[in-house]
Parts: structure tokens; sequence; C-alpha cells
């Protein structure tokens, strides 16, 4: 079975969202994090990307965000060129992507409403997008009532959608979601991926870093297994 | 950067000083006792630029006699005074010991003449003789103040000229160690308000990972606690030049009396108020941005890692 980027690749696809080619990345300690990687996702795709722990997930990630720099290859990020990526080009490539914490990184002085808001202010958006855009995004994730709400008057699974929100509510072309599902219980977990798929559905592209397995398997996306640096996996509907 | 973000992020930064507010009353604090230091200074030299510039102008040489002398001899002091070389004998006077006490007494005021006259017995002077000596040419001040002393039954002379070059050295000390106080004032003051940017950006840490996650330059993140730093120093500027109308109010109203006799009139502090109100400003605008810049540009160099747990 010919794996997903060997059927894009035939079939002379578009310049895809994010490729990797030929990437190494190795830490200062020696650590290889990642070895000759070679992948690409396309516009309006839903990726998991699963692995062991210290398997080169998250640097994939980071390097995906320019949080650390790879050492060999390229990295195409939305037409950004990672290799010859200049520091204050760094902000505009973030600002295409939409970023989902683990620990939901909501701002515990701010509201709902405000947490939501905050990348709209570091675009310079005014209050009438703000308001519209912010509205939009709570009503998405179902939180359209609580946006008065602390962060602490919130359940994991509740702060989660805020953190969707929040990556959503500047229009992203993709969501980088790191293991999302992480901090809350399983039955949320399922309702967090439903909500990604939805903001898939309507066009997009989601990246989801993650352990759970089974969640994977019920959703039928495509898959991406890297161990010890290398993909060793990239299947369609939720195999691997 | 747009308008929109400017304003917020003013907003930002004014916030910050009230989440920090202990922090921040240690900075503005550290910030007046410098520039309270530096406008005593400034105080006390435009009131010594003034005792200069009057008595510089004054050719007046106060001559006190030898006590014991008798009316005699007092007579002929004063007459070899007056004809001395550069000696203006028409406003050359003599002024008795009991003259000299009642101007003394007049210029202190009733409660002080009051004082006096329980303590002492009347004509008991304490006042020496005096020839108030008038000079003609200030060119030619030092002979002739030589020539004074060399009058037999003179015991000595004031003049303000000696007075002034006392004052400036008085003033130039002055200057001189607050100086270096000010320079090591204003340096905690950079190590202060360095802390607490630093204070902040550790309780912001979590919103500025956030910040750089979704595109904020650095910019973005930095103008906030430049801000904060500014204000700090603003703050600290006005509130110090308040506390030194006080402080200048209350130290005329202690020395009146020394005033009075010295017939001085203290410059008004409206006079420099402005001036050291603008040297403040600076001082707490620089101290305030460079202490914020040198903090968050070396935290955004180092930290502020978007991915990783925090």
């Amino acid at each position: 079975m010919r794996t997903i980027n060997q059927q894009i690749l035939s079939s002379g696809a578009a310049q895809p969202l994010i490729e990797f080619k030929g990437v190494y990345k190795t830490y200062d300690n020696g650590t290889k994090a990642l070895s000759d990687v070679n992948l690409r996702i396309d516009k309006g795709e839903f990726v998991f990307i699963v692995g062991p722990s210290g398997s080169g997930k998250s640097t994939f990630i980071k390097l995906i965000i320019h949080e650390e720099k790879l050492d060999a290859g390229e990295i195409l990020v939305n037409g950004f060129k990672m290799s010859s990526l200049r520091k204050k080009e760094v902000p505009l490539l973030r600002r295409t992507m939409g970023i989902v914490f683990q620990d939901f990184r909501l701002i515990p002085t701010m509201n709902v409403f405000e947490n939501v808001a905050f990348p709209m202010h570091v675009v310079g958006a005014s209050k009438r997008e703000i308001r519209k855009r912010v509205s939009y995004a709570l009503n998405l994730v179902g939180l359209g009532r609580k946006a008065r709400n602390l962060p602490r008057e919130l359940s994991g699974g509740e702060q989660q959608r805020v953190g969707l929100a929040r990556a959503l509510v500047n229009k992203p072309s993709m969501i980088i979601a790191d293991e999302p599902t992480g901090n809350v219980d399983p039955n949320m977990a399922y309702e967090i991926v439903d909500l990604l798929a939805e903001i898939n559905r309507r066009g997009t592209t989601v990246l989801m870093v993650t352990h759970a397995h089974q969640l994977v398997r019920d959703f039928d996306k495509r898959v991406v297994m890297i161990e010890t640096g290398h993909i060793v996996a990239d299947n369609a509907g939720g195999v691997f | 950067m747009k308008a929109r973000s400017v304003r917020y992020l003013i907003g930002e930064g004014l916030k910050n000083i009230w989440l920090n507010r202990m922090m921040s009353i240690a900075s503005i604090g550290v910030l007046m006792a410098s520039m309270l230091l530096m406008g005593i200074a400034i105080a006390f030299s435009e009131n010594v630029d003034r005792v200069m510039s009057s008595i510089e102008s004054q050719n007046v040489v106060m001559v006190f006699l030898e006590d014991e002398l008798t009316d005699e001899q007092v007579q002929s002091v004063y007459e070899q005074i007056k004809s001395l070389d550069n000696i203006n004998p028409d406003e050359t006077t003599y002024i008795s010991s009991n003259q000299a006490l009642e101007g003394v007494l007049h210029e202190m005021g009733p409660e002080y003449e009051e004082y006096f006259n329980q303590y002492f017995e009347e004509g008991n002077t304490i006042m020496p003789e005096t020839v108030r000596a008038s000079m003609i040419d200030l060119e030619k001040y030092d002979q002739t103040v030589a020539a004074i002393e060399n009058v037999e039954g003179v015991d000595s002379y004031n003049s303000s000229r000696d007075l002034a070059v006392i004052l400036t050295t008085v003033r130039d000390a002055i200057n001189t160690a607050g100086v270096w106080i000010i320079v090591l004032l204003s340096l905690i003051a950079l190590v202060i308000i360095s802390n607490t940017v630093r204070i902040t950006m550790f309780n912001r840490k979590l919103e500025i990972s956030i910040m750089k996650a979704v595109g904020a330059t650095n910019g973005f993140i930095r103008f906030p606690f430049m801000i904060e730093g500014i204000t700090l120093g603003v703050i600290a500027s006005f509130l110090t030049v308040g506390v030194e109308y006080l402080l200048y109010k209350l130290a005329i109203k202690a020395l009146d009396p020394i005033i009075k006799i010295l017939g001085y009139n203290p410059v008004p502090f409206s006079n420099f108020m402005w001036i050291i109100l603008l040297i403040f400003l600076a001082l707490g605008i620089i101290s305030g941005l460079i202490a914020s810049i040198i903090t968050i540009s070396k935290y955004l160099r180092r930290e502020g890692s978007e991915f990783s747990a925090l």
C-alpha cells in the first residue's frame, strides 16, 4: 500500500502547506532528534502525529513553528522557507498558525472573552473585529455564554475549548495542537477532537500531536508515526 | 505598530504598575531619593549664586576694633582707616558697640530682644566697636584690606568677599559629593527598576509565551515594559518636585532668623522649579527606559519558549 506522501507526490498536487525535505535536527547535547524526515501535508488535511516519548514529535512541531532551527534539509511552511527565515519574519509565520497547548495556557487574570481576544490585539484588530470574531469562535466551541467567566471557573474541557477558540480567532491556515486532550477526561477528549474535526471540515488544516492511540483509531484521519527521529508510518484511515 | 495596538500596550504597561505595586513603590522611592539630592544641590546652588552676585557688588568691609580701647584710641583708628588709600571717607562710618547690638536685635526680632534682655545686663554690649569702611575701587580690594589690617587697634574684619569664597567652597564640595551620591543612587535605581521589570516579566511569562506563539514581534512584547519603566520615572519626578517644595519651605522657615540677620532674600522655589522638573523627568525617563529595555531584551534573547511547558 502506498503511503499518503507517495500518493500525493505522484498525483502532481498543488504546493503543500507543510513540507519536510531530508530534515535533520541534532541538539547541542548530541541527541539526534530527527533524521532524514520527509513529509508533505496539504491544505485542508487532518493529520495525527503519534509516537512514544522522546521520538521527536515535539521537535517536529518546534521546527514548524520555528522555535528550533533545522540542521540540514529544508522545511516549507505556508510559503515560508525555514532555512532562510529572518528573525523579523518569524512573527509573520506564526500568525498563519493557531496553537493549542496541552496545558491550556489561559491567562488567569483575563476572562474567557479577553483570553480569546488576546491574539487579535497582537495583530492590531479593531474593537469591532474583535467582538465579531471572538463571538464567532466562542459560539463555535460552545462557550458563547461563558464569555465573562474566568479560567478558574471552567472545567478542564472548557478551558481547552477556550484554547481552541483562541487558536482560531485570527483565521489561521493551520491549527497545531500539542496533546490537546492530555489534561481532559476521556469523554471531553472526544469532544475536543470532534471540534478539531469540525474546524478542519471548514477548511483549516489540523496537525494534532497525541498519545491517545484509541482516539486516533476512532477518527478516520491520516496518521504519521515518528520513532527515534524517523517517520516509520504514514497511513490514512486511523491506521498505524 | 498600529495606533490601537499602541493604546492597548500603554494600558497593559500601566496595569503592570498596579499589579506589581509594591515593587513599583520601591522603584519610585529610590528614584526620588536620587532626584531629591540633586534637587537640594540645585536649590543650594541657586541661592549661593544669588548671594554671590549681590555680595560681589558690595564694597563694604566691616572692621572690628580691639576690645579695651579708649574712646580716643577708637577715634584715632577710625580716622586712620578713613584716610587710607581707596577708602571713601564720606561713606565710611563708625558704629559703636551699642548701636551694633541694637541693629542685630532689631534684625532678629522682638522675641530675641526680650530673650537678650533677660540674660544680659544693660550696658553689657558683647558687640565690638566697628568701622564700616567703604572702598572706592574693588580692583584694589586685597591691598586695601591688607592696609586696614596693619592699622593698630584693628582686631579683625569681615568682608562679604570672604564669605563668598567660603560659600563657593562649600557649594563646590556639596556639588561634588552630590554628584557621586547621585551617580550611586542612579545605579541603584536602575537595578531596582530592572528588578521590578524582571518580576513583572516573570509574572507575565505565560502571556509572553502566548504572545510569541501567536506572532507578536519583540517590539510588541517590549513596549508595555518600556511604558512601565517610563511611567515610574515620571511619577517619581513629579512627587520629588512636590516633596522638595515642602522641604524648601520648611528650610526657609527654620533659617528665618539667620536670613533676617543677613538681610538675604531666598530664591523663590518657582524660579528653579521648572528646571528641576525637566532634569528629574529626563533622569526618570532615561533610567526607566534603560532598565526596562535591558531587562526585557535579555529575557527575550534567553527565554520565552513558546511551545515547551513553562
